[in-house]
């Protein structure tokens, strides 16, 4: 993912490795993420999205390389830089014996910035945690609420740049959808979030572009659309009347799956216009389009790795 | 970091409270243990029930112990009480490693906290701790001697009160250094104060076998515990500051050793 222009990106990584003995968690991955976009981080487990994510908060420190969060460097200016970072953890290491209430006054005296009360409420509210969930300890919560808790800690600051582990993993449909809306309120308010997924959908939906990364190495960084183009669209012919195929040669970039008399079913990379050119003389009915999924390229990619 | 102490603190107030109470009665019913054996006359008694080996062994410090003074100062070298205040030095110093083994550390160190703060949160919090312990257990000893000392005994003075909870203090240092800094290599506190423990313990013999055998003396240079040495203080010797030295150098290796391991660990 290269930066457009002279803006300094949110984050910035240059040519980072990890060994863990022999090892190798990220192989020389660069990338940046623009000011003001969602960008999501995907690959399989142990693929290396977390070990990126540490490192952009110095909790891991990589073998070769640098990473930048507003062009602060990690290590040597990390707390200037995580003083601009909210951070959603996939694993949450909350204590149980603690108070949701006191778990969040903790974290928001260590985060540097003064808590604006009324975007913790707004949070609160939007993730349906009421007072009383707040005064129970954090044991007795559900795995859902502990999600919920750890949301709210890592937006409550208001930071710049939000960096999120699996953001609605364990959360209900309908909660998952107001995670969906306050990250797209959070972009419309100039914000930067930088989250690893396993849910594809959920990446199409809210993301503007991914990185994909494979056994280290990352393989892919592209806006959402532009990934979605890679991958061909499903098209079926449905005509009135029993064609045969002419044995013309087939337009480029149309692959056929099944011809049967009335119906064709083709895979087809690119412009749609020729293979409409050459049906267009036969007794088509209708053609139906299958637009391509951000999940059918992804998956691609996934299938690779663990073929390889 | 004020707020990492203060959060550390909240969390192990009511085992302080209740070990500090506990060692505050300890201290207190010693003072009343060496009062009654005072009145009935009976320390004359005890050194004649001491078998003559340990006699030998003990040398002039077993009468020592014999005395008003000794019993009421034995509370500041008690093998439960090393063990009870060691085991919370050991306790407090691991925190790192059980921040790290629960992952709170992931949401305190993605804030814009140093490494260092862990460590010296961690530091203030073993010195609060056990400042607050010996403070009760001084407390409970001057409020037995002051309520109910008998008239006729030879009453500890102040200072050398104080100078027993000093010497314990620096035993605690001590562990407390050592642990710090297994505590700050390691993923999990179990195994961290595990190993941390089993040092103590391993120190603890060894030093009770240079004690007991002559020819184990000279390895017994190398625990901690040889250079603890309240009973001279009992006997009226004064209080030795090479040793004193020793043991809070130790301390200080254990946690300059700590710092920079967890300075530079991935977590």
């Amino acid at each position: 993912m290269v930066m457009t222009g002279d803006a300094t990106p949110a984050i910035r990584v240059e040519r980072l490795a990890k060994r863990y003995g022999r090892v190798e968690a990220l192989k020389n991955v660069s990338f940046d993420v623009r000011e003001g976009e969602i960008m999501g981080f995907l690959g399989l487990n142990g693929a290396g999205k977390t070990t990126t994510i540490r490192i952009l908060l110095d909790l891991v420190r990589p073998t070769a390389g640098r990473a930048f969060v507003f062009g602060l460097d990690c290590h040597t200016r990390g707390l200037d830089a995580r003083a601009r970072i909210g951070y959603l953890p996939g694993e949450l290491g909350f204590y149980g014996d603690m108070t949701g209430e006191a778990t969040l006054a903790v974290l928001a005296r260590l985060s540097g910035r003064a808590i604006d009360m009324r975007l913790q409420r707004e949070l609160l509210d939007r993730l349906e945690l009421s007072p009383r969930d707040l005064r129970r300890r954090v044991r007795e919560y559900s795995t859902g609420m502990k999600r919920k808790l750890g949301i709210v800690q890592a937006f409550q600051a208001d930071p710049p740049l939000l960096i999120l582990d699996e953001p609605t993993e364990g959360l209900d449909p309908l909660m998952q959808e107001a995670v969906y809306q306050l990250l797209s309120d959070t972009r419309r308010r100039g914000r930067t979030v930088f989250m690893s997924s396993h849910v594809l959908p959920e990446v199409e939906r809210v993301c503007d572009r991914i990185g994909l990364v494979r056994q280290g190495e990352l393989v892919l960084a592209s806006p959402v659309d532009e990934v979605r183009r890679l991958a061909a669209r499903s098209v079926r012919v449905l005509f009135n009347e029993d064609v045969q195929s002419s044995g013309a040669a087939w337009p480029e970039g149309c692959e056929v799956l099944e011809l049967a008399p009335r119906a064709w079913s083709l895979r087809v990379h690119g412009a749609l216009g020729p293979l409409v050119a050459m049906v267009s003389s036969m007794p088509v009915q209708d053609i139906e389009v299958r637009e391509p999924r951000l999940e059918d390229v992804v998956k691609r990619y996934y299938r690779d790795e663990a073929a390889s | 970091m004020l707020v990492l102490v203060g959060h550390s603190l909240r969390r192990i107030r009511a085992a302080l409270i209740v070990l500090g109470l506990l060692l505050a009665a300890f201290q207190f019913l010693l003072t009343q243990v060496a009062a009654y054996l005072m009145r009935q006359n009976a320390f004359g008694q005890l050194a004649e029930l001491m078998p003559d080996f340990v006699r030998t062994a003990a040398g002039p410090s077993a009468l020592g112990f014999m005395s008003y003074t000794g019993i009421v100062a034995l509370g500041y070298f008690h093998p439960v009480i090393i063990t009870a205040l060691v085991g919370l030095m050991i306790a407090i110093a691991t925190e790192p490693a059980g921040e790290v083994e629960t992952r709170f550390v992931d949401l305190t160190l993605a804030r814009p906290l140093r490494r260092l703060d862990v460590i010296a949160r961690t530091l203030v919090v073993l010195v609060l701790a056990g400042g607050l312990m010996l403070a009760l257990m001084v407390a409970g000893t001057w409020t037995g001697l002051t309520c109910c000392a008998p008239a006729q005994a030879e009453r500890p003075s102040f200072g050398l009160v104080l100078s027993l909870a000093f010497s314990l203090a620096t035993v605690m240092a001590c562990w407390g250094g050592v642990a710090l800094a297994i505590g700050s290599a390691a993923r999990r506190r179990a195994v961290a104060g595990a190993v941390a423990g089993a040092l103590a313990l391993a120190a603890y013999l060894l030093d009770y076998l240079g004690r007991a055998w002559e020819p184990a003396f000279s390895m017994s240079r190398l625990s901690p515990f040889h250079y603890f040495e309240p009973m001279t203080l009992v006997m009226g010797q004064a209080f030795d500051a090479r040793d004193a030295a020793m043991l809070l150098a130790i301390a200080l290796a254990g946690t300059v050793a700590g710092c920079v391991t967890f300075s530079r660990r991935d977590i």
